[in-house]
């Protein structure tokens, strides 16, 4: 986790207005007590969590792969991503199929992300959207694009591609493993 | 040195008569000049009778000249290309 | 589809052809020195440069065209004799293939414009092969005897060419002046149609004087014409007089390389001999059918054309060029039949489906075991047996023969062995050794280090090689063949072998293995592979650039292969590299640890054995040797229900053995690959995963990696 720790540090200064999220539908999930939303559009779909195959010597916030119709796709567990602690699995768990952009090879990946449960699909229109606070959300400012009311409830709207940024986690992962080496020696 | 003058068409028409009186004329003498200022009209059986003329002129040793071509027959020598292979002096008429 | 997307297409299908074709070309103008038929392998080098410069003419590539054109006009000289190969000429085209290349790359790119820069490297190559091209016209004299009639067609053409393009040969029926048609009338006819730029008129059939007649036609010409009119059109000026006349139309000999160039250009609907000579306009309708005629009314067979040149309506070499395309189109039409091109992502897909299927054809026979219905077992059995058929005819179809990949290196030899000035010749065997396409795809570069250094470092020089009694001569080796479910591809050189010494003080040096213990020599060889390990003192500037052999290392472990190393000092080094045909299906023994299954590629498999009971130490005596093991659970950090009795499988890399100590053995099994994808790019131990018959996703272990990792452990603790 100390590796996780240094690269949040090193993160360069975040561009507030560039992130602020635009009006459009989401879905909207919980996750530790926290309502999280995500715009549909990267959204492939929802499937009940099921068989998992763990892959070693990965960070905790990468739960494993499943077979998504032949394909092996990773699951990441966003509590543990946020440093939250992992998502205990009940019987609402959830898996959501989220589209992302590997930047540095120019594709896209398919990563599936567990939530506690899955809420409903909502519309955010652009009113409703507040500039994501600076701290206080207790998660990095750069995963927030906004803040929306709803219900008198805060949703944090999530930037899915810093979340789930393949180079990042790849690299965590990297610096997990060289922990470990650096450990067992 | 003998001349003869033709008259008339040097052509498949008279092509027969012309031979007999060509070769007549060739026995005649050892310097020959044909004179063709009043050649009408010439076609393929005029210009071969002139080659056969020629050559029999030059396989006997004797001399041949073509002389005052008329325009028929310039106009027949420079189509075909004859005239240097006849080597005839060949003077350019002004009036036609 | 639109024009534009049309265009593209048809641009696209340019590019993979010229491509093809600059392949052939370069491994043409490698092997023109050694061809036993050196006028073929020329014809194939001219027709490939004449076939880009068509093509890009048709695109509208001018700058193309007019780089192609003065390459393809020195061919053709070469073809004519005119000019003879040389390695220096060689060394000078072939640069030109490469800027050929370059240009049509910039035309993948979408690139249709000239490109100044280009255009001035191209000049430069061109400039070099100045002294090959053609500096003044040689004109012969007229010959004026008039002997045998097809020599004087020649000397008069000759004489004129440049001028007119059409050479008339009439010799009219001697009736004709008796039928009232004078042949000077047809003649000054010609006029009309264009320029007589010669005439010859021949009296050599005249008789003697008694016995000329002087109403017959004796008189034969030759003209040279210039005209615009097509052999047809000329033809028909004396369609009146043909009858029993002698009327030869033939387009001059300066012209023959415009018709043969017409020829070949030709479409290809058809491949008959008389329809490329009629299309192209060097032979009349009419001619074809009196040649056709008389092909038929010959007594023994013989060939149309051998029929249209003794008619004298042609000349042969226009024949040829017909003869040739004709041998193109039928090799086309062939290659046709034989191959279908697709795309790679189609056939990728069809793997892909056909993998699928695989797993869910093992997911129904499963389910079906579960039943006690016999007859849908044994359906299911059948399914799975087909399926696994077309699986294998599936991935038949990405096999390719890795020579195309090996073809490359004579090139880089030739240039290497140029540019370090040695005298290196590469031998190729095996070309014809099928192998995945995406192993070919990705074993270029790591054979092309392999290849560099050992023309580098490997071949001594000319003075050394003298001294040690070897040939001057040093020769690389490329070999494949295929070695249960392998393929292995060595490269090999007679050169000095490597300095085993060296490298173990090196790597003493470096701290890669304690002083004072001597490994192997495999081992020892082995160090060569380490990250920044060079014994060479000055790097040249061939081997020193670009990947090093870690690169080429990690490149090969990636496709699953290994990599050994043989040599023998003095005379020379041997690097055998093992890969898998195919990067998508695995033969793998399934094992279980805790709940998960791992899959071991089973060419990796030695032997299964029970784990001793007394398991306290991490290694077990195994037929007197000491067995290091590498325990899963520990390694994966797995809990979970331990069984009772744990068992080992014995795997084997690089002569190194190992145990896996695993939960359970659940058999053999053969199935496809599938990638973790870049997130799980930086795990060690793993190398894929893949999907079982109950869905479950299994990952696949990385051999290599965790016997060096177990070896490396022992090493140091």
């Amino acid at each position: 986790m100390t590796a996780i720790a240094t690269v949040t540090e090193k993160l360069p200064a975040v561009q507030r207005e560039l992130q602020t999220a635009s009006a459009g539908q989401y879905l909207t999930f919980v996750l530790a007590g926290e309502i999280y939303a995500l715009g549909i559009l990267n959204i492939k779909e929802i499937i009940d969590y099921g068989q998992l195959t763990e892959v070693p010597m990965m960070p905790s916030f990468v739960r494993g792969v499943i077979n998504l119709r032949g394909s092996v796709v990773p699951v990441v567990d966003l509590s543990a991503r946020f440093g939250k602690g992992s998502t205990p699995i009940v019987k609402r768990t959830a898996i959501v199929i989220v589209e992302t952009i590997v930047q540095h090879l120019d594709t896209k990946q398919n990563v599936g992300i567990i939530v506690d449960a899955v809420n409903e699909v909502i519309e955010i229109s652009q009113q409703d959207i507040e500039q994501p606070p600076s701290f206080g959300s207790g998660i990095r400012p750069d995963f927030i694009n906004g803040m929306a009311r709803r219900d008198n409830r805060f949703v944090i709207l999530l930037n899915v591609d810093r979340v789930l940024s393949v180079e990042e986690m790849a690299n965590l992962s990297k610096a997990a493993l060289g922990d470990r080496e650096h450990g067992s020696n | 040195m003998q001349t003869l003058a033709l008259d008339g068409e040097l052509t498949i028409y008279t092509a027969i008569e012309q031979k007999t009186a060509l070769l007549d004329f060739l026995t005649s003498d050892n310097e020959l000049e044909l004179n063709l200022a009043n050649v009408s009209e010439m076609d393929t059986a005029g210009l071969q009778l002139l080659i056969l003329v020629k050559r029999e002129a030059s396989q006997n040793s004797k001399i041949l000249r073509f002389v005052m071509h008329s325009k028929a027959v310039l106009d027949v020598l420079e189509l075909t290309r004859m005239t240097s292979a006849f080597g005839d002096q060949i003077v350019l008429s002004a009036k036609e | 589809m639109n024009i534009d997307e049309d265009m593209q297409e048809a641009l696209k299908i340019f590019t993979v052809e010229c491509n093809e074709l600059l392949e052939e070309m370069e491994a043409c103008l490698l092997g023109l020195e050694t061809s036993t038929e050196p006028s073929q392998t020329i014809n194939s080098i001219f027709r490939a440069a004449h076939t880009i410069k068509g093509t890009a003419g048709l695109f509208g590539l001018d700058h193309i065209v007019k780089f192609t054109h003065v390459i393809e006009s020195l061919l053709d000289r070469l073809r004519n004799g005119e000019l003879s190969v040389t390695s220096e000429l060689i060394t000078a085209l072939l640069p030109c293939c490469d800027h050929l290349s370059r240009l049509i790359l910039e035309v993948i790119n979408g690139s249709l414009e000239e490109n100044p820069e280009a255009t001035e490297c191209g000049n430069r190559l061109l400039d070099a092969l100045l002294p090959y091209q053609q500096t003044t016209a040689t004109t012969e004299s007229h010959i004026t005897v008039l002997p045998e009639t097809t020599e004087r067609v020649e000397t008069l053409a000759e004489k004129h060419s440049g001028y007119g393009n059409w050479l008339l040969f009439l010799q009219f029926n001697e009736n004709c002046l008796r039928d009232g048609m004078d042949p000077l009338s047809f003649i000054h006819y010609l006029t009309t149609l264009g320029e007589i730029v010669d005439l010859a008129t021949f009296s050599y059939t005249l008789p003697d004087v008694i016995s000329m007649n002087p109403e017959l036609s004796y008189l034969a010409f030759e003209i040279i014409l210039k005209t615009d009119a097509d052999k047809e059109a000329i033809e028909n000026v004396f369609e009146f007089i043909r009858e029993g006349s002698n009327i030869h139309i033939l387009p001059l000999e300066n012209r023959i390389p415009y018709y043969v160039e017409l020829i070949n250009s030709l479409t290809e609907e058809d491949a008959q001999l008389g329809s490329l000579l009629l299309k192209s306009g060097v032979i009349t309708p009419r001619e074809l059918e009196e040649g056709l005629k008389a092909q038929q009314a010959a007594q023994s067979p013989c060939r149309i054309g051998e029929i249209l040149v003794e008619q004298r309506v042609v000349q042969q070499p226009l024949i040829n060029a017909a003869l040739e395309k004709q041998q193109q189109i039928k090799d086309n039409k062939a290659k046709e039949g034989q191959y279908i091109r697709v795309e790679a992502d189609r056939l990728d897909r069809l793997i892909n489906l056909v993998g699928e299927l695989v797993i869910s054809s093992a997911a129904a026979k499963l389910k079906g075991m579960q039943t006690t219905d016999i007859s849908l077992q044994e359906a299911n059995t059948s399914v799975v047996s087909l399926v696994e058929e077309v699986r294998d005819s599936a991935l038949q179809l990405r096999m390719v023969s890795i020579g195309t990949t090996f073809n490359r290196f004579h090139r880089v030899a030739h240039d290497v062995s140029k540019e370090l000035g040695k005298d290196i010749k590469l031998v190729i065997n095996g070309a014809e050794t099928e192998v995945d396409k995406s192993v070919v795809e990705k074993i270029g570069d790591p054979l092309l280090h392999l290849v560099r250094n050992a023309m580098d470092h490997g071949i001594e020089r000319a003075e050394l090689r003298t001294e040690r009694g070897k040939p001057q001569q040093g020769t690389i080796r490329l070999n494949a063949y295929h070695s249960s479910g392998n393929i292995v591809i060595e490269v090999s050189d007679d050169g000095g072998g490597l300095n085993r010494d060296k490298i173990l003080a090196k790597a003493v040096e470096r701290g890669l293995i304690p002083a004072g213990i001597v490994p192997s020599d495999q081992d020892i060889y082995a160090f060569i592979f380490e990250p920044g390990f060079s014994t060479v003192e000055h790097l040249s500037n061939l081997s020193g650039r670009g990947v090093g052999m870690d690169v080429v290392k990690r490149n090969i472990t990636e496709l699953r292969g290994s990599i050994f190393i043989d040599s023998q000092a003095g005379q020379g080094t041997t690097l055998r590299i093992q890969l898998p045909l195919t990067l998508a299906i695995i033969d793998g023994f399934l094992a279980g640890v805790g709940d998960a299954s791992y899959v071991i590629p089973l060419d990796k498999v030695v032997e299964c054995v029970a784990l001793p009971s007394d398991d306290h130490h991490d290694f077990m005596e195994l037929r007197g040797e000491v067995l290091p093991f590498i325990r899963l659970r520990k390694l994966f950090n797995k809990n979970g229900a331990t069984v009772r009795r744990q068992n080992v499988i014995v795997v084997e890399h690089a002569g190194l053995k190992a145990g896996l100590v695993v939960d359970r053995l659940m058999g053999e099994l053969q199935t496809v690959i599938k990638p973790l994808g870049c997130l799980f790019e930086h795990v060690q131990g793993v190398s894929g995963s893949t999907i079982l018959g109950s869905g479950e996703v299994a990952l696949i272990l990385d051999v290599p990696t965790l016997v060096q990792q177990q070896e490396y452990r022992q090493i140091f603790n």
